[in-house]
């Protein structure tokens, strides 16, 4: 393949990319990816002089297709997680006043708030791992639960934490593997290599703990901050699965201190001390 | 000509021409740009005409179906659909008319002494 | 099934820490080598250089599990599967650091004493000594405090008067009786008191360590789960 024949390919790749993460669906982005790429065999032009940059191309192409982009939502199911009147306090501290919030099958809430303001208490409540003062939490179906660090094992590998997890779903060693790669995969990251997880990067280790989570298909998700580590582009992906995520029914809680995603997400739960709503 | 000004009349009209060159007959992107070229308005980048297909497609005046091409890759053909049509004739009076109006203002305005 | 692919794991993760490994022979093997000069100091003090190593081992296992036992439970494992995985992972790990150490015995004193009463020993050593380091583990908050902990109990063990009644509230005492069965060659009821106070030892802090991982595992009252 010749010089320009291989960055085109990356120039179409990148593409793919980014219209991905314009939450186009597979069918989308294959068919405008197969046509910069017939186009640009007939013309003979580089990528970049016939179409731009991928980001560019890509903002474009989702301007023209704007109706199309947003899948039409489906109705939302039945409730996934309820926390009632939720309360905690630390010593004298108070870190949770009384706090609700319910999440519907095929929604995404968003928890945020400064640091310290009990983020983490409050979703460490949701899966049960610490006991509020007062209040209770109704969970139906399947919890799977992504701690913000600490959820691994140093000395063994990703699919030993896979097998690890899987038993405990009840699924036999070939497809936990199978299930924790394929996981793996949809986060750009091949799993089957041999590496102990305390040397892979923090941001590789939060994908094994989020395929931890997601593992066996839970139905509420909590997730907590487990992009810390990811690049801009692993970051934007973690989004697209998020939103994969809850068009598939899943009930998705998610701490989070970045704004710039909260306009997709159906609640936020603000924790800041003052700030107490609860939006649609 | 001044390039940008051209760009930006270009950009007014380009969804007309390409209704205008499918109303020949059907068509794919790197072919229209061809056509689009031979008629004098220049080359079009494919960053600036697939986006306008598309919206044609989106908008339901053309229609498109990939077909293997004689020799080499598959093809995405475009084709006006009969509202597409009804479009074409709609625009072009309209044009004519704006563009019409111009002609007369400019004629004035240079004849006049 | 469960309980088995914690115990796995759990091995597999300590085996993949070579440094530890190396401190778990070293720790017994510098005991029986000081004393080398008498024979009965000399497999007492191996015997408790075993027991203290196990049971650090085991003590710093539960720590590193402490953290990541919560979402274990969370994806489908009950708190019995979790903590008997990780005693019964650090029994095979004991017996297989206790293994050299009977051979070395048997080659170097196998002609003086009694070998079966002495592998006795050895078993009930590492028995205690795992579900005691995983108790310790579960009782302090941080690992600095396990280890002083480990460090005085094995101390008065080795500094107590045998004669002394209270020895028998220590741990590792059945360790020491059937050392004497084996050793100065006495009647059988040091072996019997020995086995009984292992067994018995054994079975309290596995009871107790069960109870402690079940609170701390437990499922929280204000968690429920609609029925289907």
């Amino acid at each position: 393949m010749t010089e320009r024949g291989m960055s085109d390919q990356r120039w179409l790749h990148a593409l793919g990319q980014e219209l991905a993460r314009h939450r186009f669906t597979p069918d989308v982005t294959h068919h405008v990816v197969a046509e910069a790429a017939a186009h640009l065999r007939d013309s003979g032009q580089p990528a970049l002089r016939a179409f731009g940059t991928p980001e560019g191309y890509a903002a474009a192409v989702a301007e023209s297709l704007a109706s199309q982009r947003r899948q039409p939502r489906r109705p939302r199911g039945r409730v996934r997680l309820r926390a009632s009147q939720i309360t905690k306090r630390y010593g004298r501290r108070t870190v949770l006043k009384p706090t609700d919030l319910t999440v519907h099958a095929g929604e995404v809430a968003a928890v945020v708030g400064a640091n310290g303001c009990g983020k983490s208490t409050f979703l460490r409540i949701c899966a049960g791992l610490l006991s509020p003062d007062s209040g209770e939490v109704l969970v139906d179906g399947l919890l799977g639960y992504c701690p913000q660090e600490g959820g691994t094992y140093d000395f063994l590998l990703p699919e030993e934490h896979f097998v690890l997890v899987g038993a405990g779903r009840g699924f036999d060693r070939g497809r936990s593997r199978q299930l924790g790669r394929g996981g793996a995969a949809t986060l750009h990251w091949d799993a089957a290599g041999d590496v102990q997880a305390r040397h892979l990067s923090g941001g590789t280790r939060q994908k094994l703990n989020l395929v931890m989570a997601t593992l066996g298909d839970p139905d509420v998700l909590l997730l907590d901050e487990p992009y810390q580590g990811f690049d801009r582009g692993t970051y934007l992906d973690f989004w697209q699965h998020v939103w994969r995520w809850r068009d598939e029914g899943r009930a998705i809680v998610v701490v989070t201190h970045l704004l710039n995603q909260l306009d997709q997400v159906d609640h936020v739960l603000d924790l800041t001390p003052g700030a107490r709503e609860v939006a649609a | 000509m001044d390039q940008e000004r051209r760009g930006q009349w270009l950009r007014g009209v380009l969804d007309v021409c390409v209704l205008a060159l499918l109303a020949r007959r059907e068509s794919y992107g790197y072919e229209l740009a061809q056509a689009l070229d031979r008629a004098g308005l220049g080359q079009i980048q494919g960053g600036t005409l697939y986006p306008v297909l598309l919206r044609l497609q989106r908008t339901g005046l053309v229609a498109a179906h990939w077909r293997d091409g004689e020799a080499g890759p598959a093809r995405k053909y475009y084709r006006l659909t009969p509202s597409g049509e009804e479009a074409v004739r709609r625009l072009s009076t309209d044009w004519r008319s704006f563009a019409g109006r111009v002609d007369a203002l400019l004629m004035e305005e240079v004849t006049s002494p | 099934m469960r309980l088995l692919t914690v115990a796995e794991m759990a091995l597999r993760e300590l085996s993949r820490r070579r440094g530890v490994i190396l401190l778990l022979l070293a720790l017994p093997f510098v005991c029986y080598v000081v004393r080398h000069d008498q024979v009965g100091q000399s497999i007492r003090f191996v015997l408790l250089g075993l027991a203290w190593a196990v049971s650090t081992a085991a003590l710093f296992a539960g720590g590193t599990s402490r953290q990541i036992e919560p979402r274990l439970r969370l994806s489908g494992y009950r708190s019995h599967h979790l903590y008997l995985g990780r005693l019964f992972a650090m029994w095979v790990l004991g017996l297989a650091v206790a293994a050299p150490f009977f051979a070395l015995i048997a080659f170097d004193r196998g002609g003086q004493v009694r070998l079966g009463a002495v592998a006795a020993a050895m078993v009930l050593a590492v028995a205690v000594a795992a579900p005691f380091g995983l108790l310790i583990g579960a009782v302090v908050p941080r690992e600095l405090e396990g280890t002083l902990i480990l460090l005085v109990t094995i101390s008065l063990q080795m500094m107590i008067d045998p004669a002394d009644s209270i020895t028998r509230l220590t741990p590792f005492w059945s360790s020491r009786e059937i050392g004497t069965y084996a050793i100065d060659h006495t009647g059988t009821e040091y072996l019997v008191r020995g086995l009984t106070h292992g067994i018995l030892a054994t079975l309290l802090a596995t009871v107790l360590v069960a109870v402690l991982s079940t609170i701390r595992l437990r499922t929280r009252p204000h968690l429920r789960y609609a029925s289907r």
